[in-house]
């Protein structure tokens, strides 16, 4: 740790008060002496870089029964010990006490209460204090801050460090320095203090134009936005990503993207049975529809055929289209959990049994996708008694939560009693996995057995039930179990051996009871972990990977450099959280700050280095991503004018072997290329450019996409305008695939000229070739006669295309 | 081109992959390796029973203390060294117990009394998949195995479901469909065809000439770590696609009928062209919350007749003797019927393993009457209620790194497993 303040910034003051411990002063005042050496050697000056454990405090003050002892600082000597900030806060506070000892812990009525740190720059400080005064704090002669960890002083949580663990001997150590004893560890590893970024090349705006434009609506930039980027840099760029946020291919983006967070297409059965047999008569109207004006039998069996297809697709769709509605109108993504309508068709309103009510509102009746919000009108059961009870007259809707698919995507059973739906609750809305880290219990069994209710009432399993299980009665009303429909409360009335319906010890109020997740919806968006999650969810969608996770072996030397680039990204998403929420929830003004983020802009390494601490705070920092399959498809389209389709067609197998999912059984997408992968861009390149170079020549020039510029009588080396002519249609190619934008000299112009060049003079070398292009990769599938390629140049060009789609510019964002 | 002349070219380019991937490519370059080897075994499959299987209709049969409806005490089995429940007269489909153990027996590593610590579907699947209850970042074993013995190859992870983390060792790849190995195989050819390609030799050799350079330009250029880690893998995953050509002799001409004989027959047929280390196969629905013996009765025959068509076609194909299979289950089912007939999760149960290197015919480890495991002394691998250890997938996964070998490769050490000292199971495969 870096030391700059002078000593005369910092004033000691000891306060002797009464002492119920402490044998003599010179043992009080050595510790006075200590800690001025020690907030000396630790409180080094305020460096603004090290953005997340600084902190403004300017007062320490700290107590040992008999003393206390305050040291008043200077703002620019204000950074906490780095020991108290890297090792005991960063490996022990923060990952172990801080679980329970929180205002709203299961330690919360304890004298060892502590604060997350990142959002409030005093909250270190505070911590560190209170740790020092239960590590002075003695009880028979031993700190009660190891008694306790230990598991001693009938502490809440029972051993938490076995004494031999580095968390411990971290502990021991802070007691040692507290107390005035030599230190035997070793100094925690010296911090890097340069700023996260420093060294890190941004990428120019132009470039990071297309970036966005590809990722967010699947379409390269106009010259029109190149133009204004180039004048006006990102402040022109942040204009434009609101104009793409009005795009329809925004919300095809976001609609994909949060099926990938929710899975919510991937319930079971056919679509229409989100709707339940008890409810819903009318949800097989497509059966019975009239197509008597179609045609004959065929014609209508077909048009039916479609019929179930596109009222299916849109009965899927209807959660996302809420997303789609929220967003594209501004309202607050709160209304994610608060809705109180859902979005409906033409189609999926005659299942839900309301088209007549809403006909006149639709623009086009005959339109499957023509999305409109209503209300549904409360439940009633086709055994003409089980209604829901609605004083409104409505179902009660919750968003996204109370909708059909989404409770039928996450269903219950008797056994499960709505937890797997809380656990997505969790993990969908407040960005918390419940079972991430389930905490290891001695026998699991011997507890299941010793206990009547273990889940009420042993501790191992309270611990994790009295959050769980509040949330799983407010699902009460939806417990039609084993798929057989949706809404419908137990028969036996809710269970009593579980925690009643409520959230974080609020019970559910008795008025509230018929509208029990619209109450949570309620709770939930007052969650500051409400809009946290939103911002990790973008972030997903943007960087196709979600943010990092906290380290997790403190004994791993880089455990400090990787947790500074864990709370330099989390600080990050905690102050977009904040302008989220302060901008009523919008969430285009999440797209928008984490566009203009330093994470999304970063380009690359200016210089090399070889600093293993450097590089594993370097680890995750780069978008870097390889495109899904259906981001591929878009890429492809956007920069050849025409889809592929092979990656997404819903008969082909290659979007699951390229690492898409089916939100079904395979709901987690692949990341990192096989060699399956490997093979399926193999194919892509030289089916795409088979499908596209001749096709491209064979249209007049200022039509072409590919070769604007050039023609396939134009060789290599016949001359230095005709070489000259050659790279700059190379350059226009790695401009239009690989968004590069290369000077003549570049190397990799050469390259790929070189390649060009290659081909040809190989091509001249054989024996002889067939002066035509192949019949596979024609213009045209029949033509005749076939184009002709006497140079070789087209396929030459083929094989150019082919190399610049294998390439990681092409195939990552 | 031939990919030795890849190779060379690879080396002469000071051509360096970062890690893990493409380690042994250029291992094999620098040592001017003949045509890179097909990967020869050991390869291994974990076949996991998705869901938590009912042990005591298996392999650790009670029959007393009303755990079992569908037999007694009296009734149970016993070939060899191994007891088993038995149930021939229940199943209407699929490998009995009888049948099953009486095949396998001598080759079966029994292990009862596996304490999974929690009882949650997802913690105890990655738990049992990892060896590691408390993180999300740890690789399973068929993950680490595949990274440590052969990331080059294009399939080397193969996953047909359950937790399949990679640790960011290796990449995984899913083959759900057996026809998709066809096309694959032949990523040059016009609509996979074998004998048209879409561009002459002399272009595609140019193609990766000029891939591999630009890679090797790529190298001494100042580079994010992930971005070195993105280049390495990309061309790492092409070039080793070219391996799959190696799988069109092997390919069944019809694909097994089933849930588990379809994934059998992708696994064998990659593991046979050597382009493939390990796979995760999976058959789900055994979580019989309600039901449970109806249920199980169905689930459990179908998991052994998977593992007996896995057995076959392993030795049809000559791979048997190469092959280790470890058939397990996230959680255990309750000694008691919940009201609706089913059983709900239970943190004891059992695992089993066959193979090369594994001595058969026995059963380490136990659960009493009441379904509690027993403690055993991992020395004598004896139960000793009191001073035995409870036996975790910690304590599996470590004897497991020990006999794949792989136990003090880096991939290992970077995702070490702690278990006190003294806990290692001695003699655990015999």
């Amino acid at each position: 740790m870096l030391v700059e303040c002078d000593l005369d910034e910092v004033v000691l003051e000891m306060v002797y008060v009464t002492s119920r411990t402490c044998e003599n002063k010179m043992k009080q005042l050595w510790l006075a002496v200590f800690l001025m050496v020690t907030a000396t050697v630790f409180y080094g000056n305020e460096d603004k870089q090290f953005d997340s454990t600084t902190t403004q405090k300017p007062t320490v003050r700290v107590t040992d029964g008999g003393m206390e002892t305050v040291i008043h600082r200077e703002p620019s000597c204000t950074a906490v010990d780095a020991f108290f900030a890297e090792e005991v806060w960063g490996k022990v506070g923060e990952r172990t006490c801080l679980k329970c000892h929180n205002a709203k812990g299961d330690a919360a009525e304890s004298e060892f209460v502590l604060q997350e740190t990142l959002q409030d720059d005093t909250a270190l400080e505070k911590n560190r204090q209170t740790f020092l005064r239960h590590a002075i704090a003695q009880e028979e002669g031993m700190s009660r801050l190891l008694l306790k960890v230990a598991g001693e002083l009938e502490h809440g949580g029972g051993e938490v460090l076995k004494n031999d663990s580095t968390g411990y001997k971290i502990l021991s150590q802070f007691v040692r320095r507290s107390t005035g004893k030599p230190m035997v560890f070793p100094q925690p590893t010296e911090l890097n203090l340069k700023p996260f970024f420093a060294g890190v090349q941004m990428m120019t705006p132009g470039r990071l134009l297309r970036r966005v434009t590809l990722a967010l609506a699947g379409r390269l930039p106009t010259p029109v936005e190149q133009t204004d980027v180039r004048k006006g840099g990102l402040k022109a760029l942040d204009i434009i990503v609101v104009r793409i946020m009005k795009e329809d291919a925004f919300y095809e983006r976001l609609q994909e993207a949060f099926n990938d967070i929710l899975l919510i297409r991937g319930y079971d059965g056919v679509a229409e049975t989100a709707l339940s047999y008890e409810h819903f008569k009318h949800r097989n109207w497509y059966q019975k529809h009239d197509l008597s004006s179609v045609g004959n039998e065929d014609a209508q069996r077909e048009a039916r055929y479609k019929l179930a297809r596109d009222y299916r697709e849109a009965m899927l769709r209807e959660p996302l289209e809420l997303i789609k509605y929220i967003v594209r109108n501004e309202r607050p993504f709160t209304d994610i959990l608060t809705a109180d309508y859902i979005m409906v068709t033409p189609y999926t309103s005659r299942g839900y049994g309301i088209y007549q009510e809403l006909k006149d509102k639709f623009k086009n009746p005959d339109d499957p996708f023509e999305y409109i919000p209503t209300q549904l009108p409360a439940l009633k059961h086709r055994d003409g008694r089980s209604h829901q009870e609605s004083p409104t007259g409505f179902y009660p809707h919750a968003g996204v939560l109370s909708t059909f698919q989404y409770l039928k995507r996450y269903p219950t059973t008797e056994t499960n009693r709505n937890r797997l739906r809380v656990r997505m609750y969790f993990e969908h809305f407040l960005g918390v996995d419940i079972m991430a880290l389930a905490p290891r219990v001695n026998d699991a069994a011997k507890i299941t057995t010793e206990y009547e209710i273990p889940t009420m009432e042993a501790a191992d399993c309270v611990v994790c039930h009295k959050v769980i299980d509040p949330v799983a009665g407010l699902f009460q009303d939806y417990y039609a179990v084993d798929g057989k429909g949706i809404y419908g409360p137990r028969e036996d009335g809710w269970y009593k051996d579980m925690f009643g319906p409520g959230l974080y010890g609020e019970d559910l109020p008795a008025e509230d009871r018929w509208r029990s997740l619209q109450w949570l919806g309620e709770w939930t968006v007052k969650d500051p972990r409400f809009a946290v999650a939103m911002v990790k969810h973008v972030w997903y969608i943007l960087y196709g990977r979600k943010p990092l996770l906290p380290p997790e072996d403190i004994d791993d030397p880089l455990f400090s450099v990787k947790r500074r680039s864990y709370l330099v990204q989390r600080n990050e998403i905690e102050q977009v959280a904040t302008r989220f929420a302060k901008a009523n929830f919008n969430l285009k003004v999440i797209f928008r700050e984490l566009v203009l983020s330093k994470f999304y802009r970063v380009e690359g390494l200016k210089v090399s280095t070889k600093d293993p601490n450097r590089l594993a705070e370097l680890d995750d920092l780069g978008l870097i991503h390889m495109l899904s399959p259906e981001q591929l498809e878009r890429k492809l389209t956007a920069i050849f004018g025409r889809n592929w389709g092979r990656l997404t067609h819903r008969e082909s197998n290659f979007k699951i072997l390229y690492g898409g999912i089916d939100s079904k059984s395979v709901t987690t997408r692949i990341t990192e290329p096989s060699g399956a992968m490997g093979a399926i861009q193999r194919i892509m390149a030289n089916d795409v450019a088979c499908k596209n170079v001749a096709a491209d020549f064979s249209l007049p020039a200022k039509e072409r996409r590919l070769f604007p510029s050039i023609e396939p009588s134009v060789i290599p080396g016949l001359n230095a305008e005709s070489d000259q002519q050659i790279k700059y249609a190379i350059i226009h190619l790695h401009h239009l695939i690989l968004g590069r934008d290369d000077a003549a000299e570049d190397p990799e112009v050469q390259r790929t000229f070189d390649l060009f060049a290659g081909i040809i003079s190989d091509a001249r070398s054989q024996d002889k070739f067939d002066p035509r292009e192949t019949y596979a990769c024609q213009s045209l599938r029949e033509k005749t006669p076939r184009d002709p390629d006497p140079e070789y140049t087209i396929r030459a060009w083929r094989g150019v295309v082919t190399y610049l789609l294998r390439q990681l510019d092409f195939l990552y964002e | 081109m031939k990919r030795r002349n890849l190779l060379k070219l690879c080396a002469t380019a000071g051509l360096s992959f970062a890690s893990p991937v493409g380690q042994r490519y250029l291992a094999g370059a620098e040592e001017n390796t003949p045509e890179s080897a097909p990967y020869e075994g050991p390869y291994y499959i974990v076949l996991n029973a998705s869901g938590g299987w009912d042990t005591t209709y298996m392999m650790d049969p009670k029959g007393v203390n009303e755990i079992n409806r569908l037999y007694q005490q009296d009734d149970i089995l016993t070939q060899g060294n191994i007891r088993f429940a038995p149930n021939a007269k229940q199943i209407s489909a699929g490998l009995s117990n009888e049948e099953f153990f009486k095949k396998y027996t001598n080759e079966l590593l029994v292990f009862n009394g596996l304490d999974y610590s929690v009882n949650n579907h997802s913690p105890c699947s990655r738990y049992m998949a990892t060896g590691k209850l408390d993180s999300l970042e740890y690789p399973t074993f068929a993950a680490l195995v595949a990274a440590c013995n052969g990331s080059e190859t294009p399939l080397a992870f193969l996953t047909f479901g359950q937790y399949s983390a990679t640790g960011n060792l290796v990449p995984l790849s899913r083959i759900p469909y057996l026809n998709s190995l066809k096309r694959l195989a032949n990523a040059d050819g016009v609509d996979g065809s074998p004998h048209t390609f879409y561009s002459d030799d002399f272009v595609r050799d140019r193609i990766e000439t000029a891939l591999m350079t630009q890679r090797a330009a790529q190298v001494p250029e100042p580079r994010l770590p992930r971005l070195k880690r993105a280049q390495s893998m990309l061309f790492a995953a092409q070039l080793n696609s070219k391996a799959l050509n190696r799988i069109t002799p092997y390919i069944p001409k019809s694909q097994g009928k089933g849930r588990l004989p379809s994934q059998v027959d992708i696994a064998l047929a990659s593991f046979k062209a050597g382009v493939c280390v390990s796979a995760n196969l999976s058959i789900g629905q055994f979580d019989s919350h309600a039901n449970n013996d109806a249920d199980q009765m169905k689930l459990i025959p179908e998991l052994l007749a998977g593992v007996d068509y896995l057995a076959s076609k392993a030795e049809e194909l000559r791979l048997r003797d190469k092959l280790v299979i470890v058939i397990q289950s996230e959680m255990g089912r309750t000694p008691t019927y919940n009201k609706g007939n089913g059983k709900d999760h239970w943190s004891v149960g059992s695992i089993m393993f066959m193979g090369p290197g594994i001595k058969g015919n026995r059963v380490i480890g136990a659960t009493d009457d009441k379904q509690f495991l027993v403690p055993i002394n991992p020395r004598s691998l004896a139960t000793d209620q009191e001073q035995g250890i409870r036996v975790r997938p910690e304590h599996i996964h470590v004897a497991l790194r020990e006999f794949a070998g792989i136990s003090k490769h880096s991939f290992s050490r970077k995702f070490p497993l702690d278990i006190p000292a003294g806990e290692q199971l001695e003699r655990f495969w015999g």
